[in-house]
């Protein structure tokens, strides 16, 4: 090759190139053909080597490394029975309940759900929260005030629950009862929604909270003490 | 040195269009200069100019890249690639007034740009951050150049084309399609999410590979057989190189968003891409330098070639590690850091300018008649050299040492890892001080040349205009 | 290559494949994405009701979002957490999981950054700063972190000679322990805003949270720090009463006061119920009526920085009212110097002073919100 720049290149104007002649030149050189040689060419040789190695590494650094061209990275997929579907909503369920059971109750019935004697009625085994479902739902659905006895102690001189003042959905509600009938050694079923939805309608005229006494008779079978 | 008299002719064309270009390049480069430096200092000391709300560090930063590449880029840009067009189409430049009007408009949109950054209007798009109401402004004057120089090049002389030409005219045709395609997408039909960032990556990333660099590389197949006499050596590779670019680059750049809130093929296919740019590289670093070491000693007397080997050096070397950086594994520790400088600045300073500085010395004696000092070009060279090589291996082995600590959750974020890479920044500081100097001598060699009076240069240009 | 048109169409075919790609493919594959919920039903879709994230930050976060733009925030500070294998993000505690696409399908600017030479600020909002301690941090990040290469913003703040309780502390950690009081301008505050309204602290059916040993690092930085700018300001008797009151804030046995119940531990009330205590202007200022109130409690409708509350506070203590007045001393003091307060301490004697003006009050007999509304100190 170099030989073929010499004959074109070596100008004898020593002070460089004239553009025309870079051109022609140039234009000259793209044109002419190599001459057949006796030998192999190596640079080209090693060029087609080096490029073919390149797309070698390249195809498989593509394969190994775009995930299929997929949105989102792998997640590894696992086939659960349906006893372990069951219980991972139920974790789900009562997870979310311990959040809002956090935000909302924990200021007064203590996140150990033990409350505070004298002033804020324990959860934890209590017999209102594991009587009947709809007990439980109907005092966060309307809240409850009037004394009442709960673990033989005395409460519902002071505050009262009241959390008709923040909207909450039966969802949640349905969330937040399960989790506090379930935790703390409590061992009760599960509420479900519709039953929340249920029982909203049906005190939807309800102006009041609702009078512990009155609840303790509406469910009075389910009161286990 | 004379010329052919056509070459003359082209030469009194290009004067006004080029000495415009070249001297707004200069105010920009100057600048650029001087916000680099208040940047730097700023990151040695957090007090400087806390006060001043204009100048936060982010501002500064983002200016400086901009009237670095759209300012000193832009302009010497059109500046070169339209002299290196006509003299290769042996046509002369025709419309200078509407380029020089298309000139002051791309001046104009920059200025305002700057000062919307600095007023708090920026989009946190890379190298977008230009309020969108100069974008209009800055296109138009754009396609007005770009117009003006397919012109030039249609009424060239003879039929075939040469690389230099190849890559000139990519790059004057590819940043305005960038520049639409980012411009819809970001703003006129706005993507939502992590889109956006891979659009605005992809366009910052592409207008360094397919605007800055072709031109760069354009200019140094001009230079080196222009200066050396001789035709570049494996010519017939230069071809398959440009094609490589134009197809490789633009999927290369994606890279850097490896790890993060993208799908995991975007940058799996920048770092594919990037690996595949060795071929591009390979090949215009054996144009180049098999050329230029045939001759060696030539290419050490000439000054304006020395800018250009250097800046071909420097593109080899840099485009090399680029690769290396892109692997995944190496990417780990150094996305993020300030290795990222070092890309950005080995890619306009080390690459770009001083092929750049380069054509300009070796055009403006043609062009105005009159010779640059030899000793200035020479001090220009060596601190700028010194100023590029400072900066680069302050970047470099500070960008490894912020990696490699940040890489270790043990270590408290400032008080360890930022404290560990505080003496580089320090180093380019000092840097940026040399290389500003370095700068000024430039534009004062240039402005010199072309202004040796200014009383008299608009007057006389006016009568030549008129011949 | 001679032929302008074709030599065009070819550099624009070559453009336009990775336009292709990156752009339309990459829009037509996730450039639709909506929030979804934490876990999806068995059917793959969103159950009905469910919570869906990403949640669309406030208007006032919203407008910090452009004061971070517009100062070149994200020049060094990234707004993403890389894939575990990709780098140490997760390790080094700045998420709990990968960031997804999902997460920024309703930010207006996305502001990945590429740069960080600060932390990444993903999730910046979970880190337990205090707004104070942010504001701290904006208007001068070496008052807390000496080597930050932060810079500081004191345009956003204003100089304060008179400061009232709102203004903020800056101690400088220099030799000289300057103070000084600075008052954040509504810009500082939508900044603040937008920092605490970051966080991705939710699952996703794509990505869920990474187990990881130690991801204290950061807090401890924090923590340390926060600790020696207070130890600096307050001289050892009130830290004292301080220590004993927040004892006395947070105990929910007899001798204590329970207050945490409903101001909550970080001071800040419960939304609608509870009044907050951190910036309260109640707390902030009359002595004279916090005194009463902690030996008698509350009632009735009260207005709290603006905000109307209408409980009822029991006489606080176990049992209700049982508090000293050493007790109360302490409490107060506390609850008028932590969560960014600093107002002067409330002594024994104090007490003592109040408790006596109301010798003829029945004990249990709460205040009623019109027997306080005394003009504000």
């Amino acid at each position: 090759m170099s030989d073929d720049s010499k004959q074109i290149g070596n100008l004898p104007n020593d002070k460089g190139f004239s553009d025309e002649d870079i051109v022609k030149s140039h234009v000259e050189l793209s044109k002419t053909k190599h001459e057949p040689t006796a030998n192999f060419l190596l640079a080209p040789l090693v060029f087609v080597f080096v490029f073919g190695c390149l797309i070698f590494v390249c195809s498989i650094q593509l394969s190994h490394s775009t995930n299929s061209f997929q949105l989102h990275p792998p997640v590894e997929i696992v086939e659960l029975s349906a006893e372990e579907k069951e219980s991972l909503r139920l974790d789900r369920k009562i997870s979310s309940g311990e959040k809002i059971f956090a935000a909302r109750c924990a200021s007064c019935h203590q996140t150990n759900g033990l409350g505070i004697e004298g002033q804020f009625p324990p959860l934890a085994g209590s017999e209102w929260v594991s009587a009947d479902s709809a007990v439980i739902a109907n005092v966060i659905l309307k809240g409850l005030k009037g004394e009442i006895m709960v673990k033989g102690k005395k409460y519902g001189t002071s505050a009262a629950v009241n959390m008709a003042a923040v909207p909450i959905t039966d969802r949640e509600i349905a969330n937040v009862s399960t989790y506090v009938r379930q935790a703390w050694g409590n061992d009760s079923t599960e509420v479900f929604e519709d039953e929340v939805s249920r029982l909203r309608d049906e005190s939807s005229d309800r102006q009041d909270q609702w009078i512990g006494s009155e609840l303790r008779k509406m469910f009075s079978d389910s009161f286990s003490q | 040195m004379p010329a052919d008299s056509p070459d003359k002719v082209i030469d009194r064309s290009a004067k006004l269009v080029f000495s415009f270009f070249l001297s707004s390049a200069g105010l920009w480069l100057l600048t650029a200069a001087l916000l680099a430096y208040v940047a730097a200092a700023k990151l040695t000391d957090p007090f400087f100019l806390a006060s001043y709300e204009f100048l936060t560090y982010g501002k500064i930063k983002v200016a400086q890249a901009n009237a670095f590449v759209y300012g000193w880029g832009g302009n010497s840009i059109f500046a070169v690639s339209l002299w290196i067009l006509a003299r290769l189409s042996q046509a002369e430049v025709r419309g200078s007034v509407f380029l020089v009007v298309a000139g002051v408009i791309w001046n104009l949109a920059i200025t305002f740009g700057l000062l919307g950054i600095m007023d708090g209007h920026m989009s946190g798009h890379e190298m977008l951050e230009m309020p969108t109401e100069v974008w209009p402004a800055m296109l138009i004057s754009y396609l007005i150049i770009t117009f003006l120089a397919l012109v030039i090049h249609r009424s060239r002389q003879v039929r075939e084309t040469i690389a230099p030409q190849w890559f000139i005219l990519a790059a004057l045709l590819w940043f305005p399609a960038l520049f639409l395609i980012a411009w819809n997408g970001l703003e006129i039909n706005p993507a939502r999410g992590t889109l956006q960032t891979v659009l605005s990556m992809w366009y910052g990333q592409s207008l360094v590979w397919l605007w800055l660099t072709p031109v760069a590389l354009g200019a140094a197949y001009y230079l080196i057989p222009a200066i050396l006499g001789r035709t570049i050596d494996k010519y017939y590779l230069a071809i398959f190189g440009f094609w490589c670019i134009a197809a490789l680059a633009p999927w290369s750049v994606v890279h850097h968003l490896e790890g993060g809130p993208v799908p995991m093929w975007i940058p799996a296919v920048g770092t594919v891409m990037s690996i595949a740019m060795v071929f591009p590289i390979a090949v215009a670093s054996t144009n180049f330098h098999a050329t230029a070491f045939l001759d060696i000693g030539k290419v050490w007397d000439s000054l304006p070639l020395r800018f250009v080997i250097f800046g071909t050096l420097s593109y080899t070397v840099s485009s090399y590690i680029g690769v290396v950086f892109s692997l995944p594994a190496v990417a780990k520790i150094t996305q993020f850091t300030i290795i990222n400088e070092f890309h950005f600045n080995q890619r306009v300073y080390g690459f770009f300018s001083m092929i750049i500085f380069g054509a300009v010395y070796f055009a403006l004696p043609r062009i105005t008649g009159r010779e640059i000092p030899k000793a200035a070009k020479s001090f220009h060279f060596w601190t700028s050299t010194l100023g590029v090589l400072m900066l680069l291996l302050a970047y470099l082995i500070g960008g490894l040492t912020h990696g490699v600590l940040a890489g270790q959750p043990s270590l408290p974020w400032s008080s360890s890892v930022i404290q560990s890479i505080q003496p580089y920044f320090l180093i380019t500081k000092f840097a940026f001080i040399i290389l500003a100097f370095s700068q000024f001598v430039f534009v004062v060699n240039v402005w010199r040349v072309i202004f040796p009076n200014p009383f008299v240069y608009f007057s006389a240009n006016n009568k030549e205009a008129s011949v | 290559m001679n032929n302008l048109a074709k030599f065009t169409i070819g550099i624009f075919f070559t453009l336009g494949m990775a336009w292709l790609a990156f752009v339309v493919g990459a829009r037509s594959q996730f450039g639709d994405l909506v929030p979804t919920s934490e876990v999806l039903d068995d059917d793959g879709l969103v159950p009905e009701d469910a919570e869906l994230f990403p949640v669309a930050i406030s208007g006032m976060a919203k407008q910090g979002a452009e004061e971070y733009a517009a100062l070149g925030c994200v020049t060094c500070h990234t707004q993403q957490v890389r894939r575990v294998e990709a780098g140490f993000d997760v390790e080094r505690g700045w998420g709990k999981r990968p960031s997804a696409p999902r997460d920024y399908v309703l930010q207006e600017h996305v502001l990945l950054g590429n740069s960080r030479i600060g932390p990444d600020l993903a999730n910046v909002g979970l880190r337990n700063y205090s707004d104070e301690w942010l504001h701290q941090h904006l208007f001068e990040p070496q008052s807390i972190f000496p080597s930050s290469l932060c810079p500081p913003s004191p345009f956003l703040y204003q100089q304060i000679d008179e400061p009232v309780i709102t203004d903020i502390k800056i101690v400088s950690n220099e030799v000289t322990k300057e103070t000084r009081y600075v008052r954040p301008t509504v810009r500082a505050n939508r900044l603040v805003a937008y920092l605490q309204a970051l966080k991705q602290d939710y699952e996703l059916p794509e990505v869920s949270f990474v187990e990881t040993e130690d991801v204290s690092v950061e807090e401890e930085d924090v923590v340390s720090t926060d600790v020696s700018t207070v130890s600096v300001s307050a001289p050892k008797w009130l830290q004292d009463q301080i220590d004993t009151g927040k004892e006395i804030y947070m105990k929910a046995s007899p001798g204590g006061g329970m207050c945490f119940a409903c101001h909550q531990q970080n001071g800040e009330g419960l939304a609608g119920q509870f009044p907050p205590l951190a910036g309260s202007d109640w707390v902030l200022g009359s002595k004279e009526r916090l005194i009463k109130i902690s030996m008698y409690g509350l009632m009735g409708e009260i207005e709290v920085n603006g905000v109307k509350y209408n409980n009822v506070m029991a006489p606080p203590g176990i049992p209700p009212g049982s508090l000293t007045d050493d007790q109360i001393a302490n409490v107060l003091t506390y609850i008028r110097n932590d969560w960014g307060n600093s107002a002067s301490a409330v002594s024994a004697e104090e007490v003592a002073t109040v408790r006596a003006s109301l010798k003829g009050r029945a004990p249990m007999q709460m205040f009623t919100s019109a027997e306080l509304t005394t003009p504000i100190q």
